[in-house]
């Protein structure tokens, strides 16, 4: 059995509907009108011990709610949730003790106590046995380069020192499992590259289970094998990073920098398939053209015969293009879930 | 083993009191200001009469000094901290941890208590060396069992306190609430007035709610107005009230966290 199980999983929240207006707060105070609101809509996920899973999708798409359930802050309206074979609303304390969590808007340090404190009084909360937290604090304290304000308070640290600490947090007690939740939101390019290289330690040397939520499709690429994304509350892509860049991935887009205007630049691929011409500028050509169906030699030489090319650049599809194409709701789900079968 | 985790989160609890020194002592003092505005209030009607239902001036200078080391414990600081942990949505974080919610607002309760509690014994030496002349319990075995009732007051105020908090997880704003309960507290704990004082029918109002297990139970105590029977008798209720709230927080916590909405991300 899978280390987490999730079965069929709904959260609905019942929200205060109010009509705009004094008129309406007033009328609010008689009869209540609520919407609910589906956060999540049958949700199915199997994680094994040692994954890293990137759980991404747009914003309001469920994605914290779902993982505020795993980690038994949030009760289900509805489905089974097992971590570790624990129900994590139910048990709780239990499901506490086996996992980590960090959510990157929050953070669970005490905010007036040096960071240094909070970490022994964490120590004291999750019992860890005084030789394993020596150890693992020595080993945070160099990969994640604690030192220079662990005698601050919370309050008093700069955001990315903050998210270092709550990693080291969440992790001191050497959790089963690991809910990482936006945790490199607003943070520099060093420290990004800090927290991926001390997660990617972590699951390597520890074999960690990891579930991340991100915005960044940074951290997915540099971490995470898995790729599930969710959409109003539904999971629609469960599979192989791998697998969705090569099925989806498809377009390229070349721009080129002419010397002379083209009179009518979009006759030249007039014979080719799917292939979309634009004009940002009079010397300036953007083709995005699909790389199975047509060779980015054969662009080049269309344009070529007509025009002289001065300067020109392929773009890499990176899993940015395809997750913003599921955020637009121009992804074909029904195909992804045929690519997801097929991976 | 459990235990420990409580423990220090009370030292820590202590800690983040001192981070707030300036806040806390100021909060500390407005009320002090407070004490000897009622402290002038009651010298006024004192002022021509030597008894007012059975309080001499000598007693009720007695009274607002107890009165005021009692409602400094677990005051306003440390019950805004458990309301606002549910109201910003910090009670998440909690969650997160093996701990149980109630132990741990408790722990943390009883921590700045203590700092509470010491401030308010430095002022109140200072008040009594300034007004003089307190009596102070007959002999040692009713001052042990003030002691003991000034502990259980704490513990029927967390209680009170806790239960109220958590309805804020249905009102999700926490001013309100507080103040509600603060106004119900003063009046039938006998911290605005004695309990005394109150025409009958209300006196046995109160008596029959926990509020006054606050006040009331140790004032009454420290000034020997009642046998040690008597006594003992109502610290048995201040108990009965403890185990009372202590379970009502906890059935009101398991309904309270299916209320838990915290958005965001």
């Amino acid at each position: 059995m899978s280390l987490i199980e999730v079965r069929d999983l709904r959260k609905v929240f019942r929200q205060a509907k109010k009509d705009p207006g004094l008129i309406g707060a007033v009328k609010h105070l008689f009869t209540q009108n609520y919407v609910d609101k589906y956060a999540v809509e049958g949700i199915d996920l199997s994680i094994n011990e040692g994954e890293t899973v990137a759980y991404v999708g747009p914003n309001g798409a469920g994605k914290s709610t779902t993982i505020k359930m795993l980690c038994g802050v949030l009760v289900p309206t509805a489905g089974e949730i097992r971590v570790d074979g624990l129900n994590p609303h139910k048990q709780r304390m239990d499901n506490a003790q086996r996992i980590g969590a960090v959510f990157g808007q929050r953070t669970q340090l005490w905010w007036d106590i040096p960071i240094r404190e909070s970490l022994a009084l964490l120590k004291d909360i999750y019992q860890v046995p005084q030789p394993l937290f020596k150890r693992n604090l020595e080993a945070f304290t160099e990969l994640l380069n604690l030192d220079e304000f662990m005698h601050l308070s919370a309050r008093k640290v700069s955001l990315g020192q903050r998210m270092r600490a709550d990693l080291a947090a969440a992790l001191l007690h050497n959790p089963k499992i690991v809910y990482l939740d936006e945790p490199t939101i607003g943070l520099d390019i060093s420290v990004k590259q800090r927290i991926r290289e001390f997660i990617k330690q972590m699951n390597r040397e520890h074999g960690t289970t990891m579930l991340l939520t991100t915005h960044d499709l940074g951290d997915i690429e540099d971490l995470c094998e898995r790729l599930v994304i969710i959409d109003r509350g539904k999971i629609i892509y469960d599979g192989k990073l791998q697998a969705v860049k090569d099925a989806f991935a498809r377009e390229r887009s070349i721009h080129m920098q002419l010397h002379s205007e083209l009179t009518d630049p979009s006759d030249l691929f007039a014979h080719l398939p799917d292939v979309q011409v634009e004009q940002t500028e009079p010397l300036t050509l953007t083709i995005r053209f699909d790389r199975f169906r047509i060779t980015a030699s054969e662009i080049v030489k269309n344009v070529m015969n007509q025009a002289e090319v001065i300067d020109f650049r392929i773009d890499e599809p990176g899993i940015e293009q395809i997750i913003r194409q599921v955020y637009d709701g121009k992804l074909d789900t029904a195909a992804l879930a045929d690519s997801a079968r097929g991976a | 083993m459990g235990f420990r985790k409580y423990v220090s989160l009370a030292l820590v609890s202590m800690q983040n009191t001192l981070a707030y020194r300036l806040t806390f002592i100021l909060n500390f003092l407005s009320s002090f200001v407070g004490l000897i505005a009622v402290y002038c209030l009651w010298q006024a009607i004192f002022a021509d009469r030597a008894e007012l239902s059975g309080f001499s001036w000598e007693q009720m200078k007695a009274y607002l000094i107890v009165t005021f080391f009692v409602n400094s414990m677990l005051s306003y600081y440390s019950e805004s901290g458990i309301t606002s942990k549910v109201i910003d949505g910090t009670v998440a974080m909690d969650l997160l941890k093996p701990l149980n919610f109630q132990k741990a607002r408790l722990a943390e309760s009883l921590g700045s208590c203590v700092l509470e509690g010491l401030l308010s014994s430095v002022l109140i030496c200072v008040f009594a060396i300034a007004t003089l002349g307190i009596p102070l319990p007959s002999d040692g075995w009713m001052a042990f069992l003030f002691t003991l009732s000034m502990v259980s007051s704490i513990l029927v105020k967390f209680g009170i306190v806790y239960c109220t908090a958590l309805i804020c997880f249905w009102t999700t704003s926490g001013l309100g609430v507080i103040w509600a309960r603060m106004a119900v507290t003063n009046l039938l704990s006998g911290a605005l007035v004695p309990l005394a004082f109150f025409p009958g029918w209300l006196k046995t109002f109160a008596m029959l709610l926990p509020f006054q297990g606050i006040v009331n139970t140790p004032v009454t105590i420290f000034l020997g107005k009642m046998d040690q029977q008597q006594a003992i008798l109502l610290i048995a209720l201040q108990w009965g009230w403890i185990i009372l709230l202590w379970f009502a927080g906890k059935w009101m916590w398991s309904g309270a966290v299916k209320q838990v909405t915290i958005h965001g991300g």
